[in-house]
């Protein structure tokens, strides 16, 4: 399991200095998922299964999201093809490739050798354990987080929105401003 | 410690405001309506304020991962009375802004919220959010007015440096943890003991390093100066006044209960900020000629001068810092409440926009709006440090401190700031009184002293003069603050 461990561990840093060494924001992304990945491999190691599981659902699964937005937001046709075919040449693809193998193999060789109810140290954490935990002494913290959220979608919110048409005097405003500036 | 009946009493103060938050939400999404929000807004402030009462008669208390106790109150109140002036202001401002104006509300009592579980947290986990609840409204306060660019630019500047300095804190939080284990000051300062590792060193700095950077302490104050130049007028009152007292609650709570704050080598360091802020942050502020940019730079040796009392660090710091915070906050408000108020009339957007900040605004002003100059003229008196305002009080209790514990250095460079202080607050003041014919581009609303805004900084300018003459209830308050803390 110690193996387990630390493999994952030098992954989860080599895919990280993937990460900020790209200057492709979509082949740092991918190095992005890499390393998430290996994070969540580290905390099943650690006898963490649901923060590893939570890793994986909440963190690769939402930049996975941001991803395929990214995508979206490119204009796709001749040159969206083009792009696809730049981004699927081998030195793009290799590195997470092969960081993402010695995952899997650590994963397959972890299970093939029985190790895999088994953690390096501590007890084993639930999520039975994590939402006593939450919803006990640490409920304040929770409702905080809640109120975080409601702040900065509320920001997000305003300073995103257009001028609507509900307020036509704003938006004359707006476009007088505009040409001033 | 699970949480119980009597904790959920003394957390009414947070729980209220962040009840008003949504009840606000609730309003917006159902009907908007600028003045009833903004009554029901202060309604809740003033319920959260009122209950502080009850809180108070319970103290010492200590909850889940916050403490309830005589420090956490006293920035309650503190931070409660920001927000009120803060929300008064704002209706005052967003007047005459187009667009919707409500969530501006909704913002500032989230911050509220934050500012008060900051000041009350003895847990890094509450620190942590207190400070983000406290952060992440305030992107939105000051990138309210988004069409202009300079608020635009304000509240962009703001997300990214703290984003980046909040970092710094939560790689010295992991630090700290990786050295102890323990999260909880309490149990932190019990591990660490007298012996600071490397690893315990850079945690600690690192902390010092993220908290430096929200209260503008040099070398940490880039972003100061743009920020409340650009942010509107009531977003940068809020984060001048409650965001910084929150701060630096937190900080002196963090000195006295954590010994990794009292390092030897960590005081070096904080004496070292200390000076810089008092000295650049005067320096710097004798060259600008916005009002903004001016107050902001002051603010960045004010709290110089309140890191002095921190590196003192002994009996008589958590009074001395007490009055200072009130003294500051009280003058604070007054100044960038006229600030606000002269910018709530729309402004041309031939002068770039945003409000009117630069000095040239403010030329004649006493031979159009006296009462108004005369609370502006008050507010920079107190700054000053001149006798007869509360600022004097507050200065002198720093500086017995410093001659007390025989700081020397410390001493000289809070004479040295306040003598420059006294230069640039004098300029202002200066022009305040020239008179001169065809300048009166900018202008407070005729009726401003029957509105609430009004009232709000005659009542701070007031409250400044009558401190100044008879502080006896402020000390003995503060002093009893000290009491309940047990610091």
């Amino acid at each position: 399991m110690e193996i387990a461990f630390y493999l994952s561990g030098l992954v989860a840093v080599l895919a990280t200095l993937g990460v900020i060494t790209n200057t492709n924001p979509v082949h740092a992304l991918l190095y992005l998922i890499v390393s998430l990945i290996a994070v969540a491999l580290v905390f099943f190691a650690l006898g963490a299964p649901f923060a590893g599981a939570l890793e994986v659902i909440v963190y690769a699964g939402a930049i996975m999201v941001l991803f395929v937005f990214v995508v979206m937001m490119l204009n796709l046709g001749r040159e969206g093809v083009d792009q696809e075919r730049a981004w699927l040449r081998p030195q793009v693809w290799l590195g997470p490739a092969v960081l993402s193998a010695v995952l899997l193999v650590t994963l397959i060789a972890t299970l093939w050798s029985g190790d895999g109810g088994r953690m390096i140290a501590g007890e084993m954490l639930t999520a039975k354990a994590v939402g006593t935990l939450l919803f006990g002494p640490w409920l304040v913290v929770v409702e905080l987080a809640a109120m975080l959220l409601l702040a900065a979608l509320v920001t997000a919110s305003h300073v995103g929105r257009l001028p609507g048409p509900t307020s036509p005097k704003g938006r004359r405003d707006a476009g007088a401003r505009k040409e001033v500036s | 410690m699970t949480l119980t009946a009597t904790h959920l009493l003394a957390l009414a103060p947070p729980i209220l405001v962040c009840a008003t938050a949504i009840l606000v939400m609730l309003a917006i999404a159902w009907r908007r309506h600028h003045t009833g929000i903004a009554i029901v807004t202060v309604v809740g402030l003033n319920l959260a304020l009122l209950s502080l009462i009850g809180v108070w008669r319970m103290a010492p208390l200590a909850a889940p991962m916050l403490a309830i106790d005589g420090l956490a109150i006293f920035a309650a109140v503190l931070i409660l009375v920001a927000a009120l002036a803060c929300a008064t202001l704002a209706h005052a401002y967003l007047a005459h802004h187009d667009g919707p104006r409500e969530e501006f509300y909704l913002l500032l009592l989230c911050a509220t919220a934050g500012g008060m579980v900051l000041s009350a947290s003895t847990h890094m986990a509450t620190l942590f959010f207190g400070l983000e609840l406290l952060s992440i409204p305030l992107y939105g306060m000051l990138a309210y007015v988004y069409g202009e660019r300079r608020s635009l630019e304000a509240g962009v500047k703001y997300l990214v440096l703290s984003a980046a300095a909040t970092a710094f804190l939560l790689f010295g939080m992991a630090l700290l943890y990786a050295e102890t284990g323990r999260l909880d000051f309490a149990g932190l300062a019990a591990r660490l003991g007298g012996d600071l590792g490397a690893w315990g060193l850079a945690g600690a700095a690192l902390m010092l390093m993220g908290l430096s950077f929200k209260l503008s302490v040099v070398p940490f104050h880039m972003w100061t100066p743009d920020v409340y130049q650009g942010g509107p007028g009531p977003a940068a009152t809020f984060l001048a006044t409650a965001s910084k007292v929150a701060v630096f609650v937190v900080l002196l709570r963090l000195v006295m209960a954590a010994p990794a704050f009292q390092d030897g080598r960590l005081h070096d360091v904080l004496a070292v900020l200390a000076i810089l802020s008092m000295l650049v942050g005067n320096l710097l502020a004798v060259t600008q000629s916005n009002l903004k940019r001016l107050l902001g730079y002051s603010s960045i040796a004010h709290f110089g001068y309140l890191l002095t009392a921190l590196v003192i660090g002994d009996g008589l710091s958590i009074e001395a810092s007490g009055v200072y915070l009130v003294t500051y906050l009280l003058a604070t408000l007054g100044a960038f409440g006229v600030v606000t108020l002269v910018s709530s009339t729309p402004v041309a957007s031939s002068d770039g926009g945003g409000d009117a900040a630069r000095l040239h605004h403010y030329r004649g002003l006493f031979w159009r709006r006296p009462y108004l100059t005369a609370v502006l003229t008050i507010a920079l008196l107190s700054m000053a440090g001149i006798p007869l305002t509360a600022g004097f009080i507050g200065k002198f209790y720093i500086i017995a401190l410093g001659v007390e514990a025989e700081r020397w250095w410390l001493v000289g460079a809070v004479i040295l700031g306040s003598a420059i202080g006294l230069y640039y607050y004098l300029r202002v003041m200066v022009t305040l009184f020239l008179a001169e014919a065809g300048m009166q581009r900018h202008d407070a609303p005729e009726n401003w002293a029957n509105q609430a805004g009004g009232v709000v900084v005659l009542g701070a300018a007031a409250l400044v003069i009558v401190l100044g003459i008879y502080p006896d209830p402020m000390i003995t308050w503060v002093r009893h603050i000290g009491i309940l803390t047990g610091g």
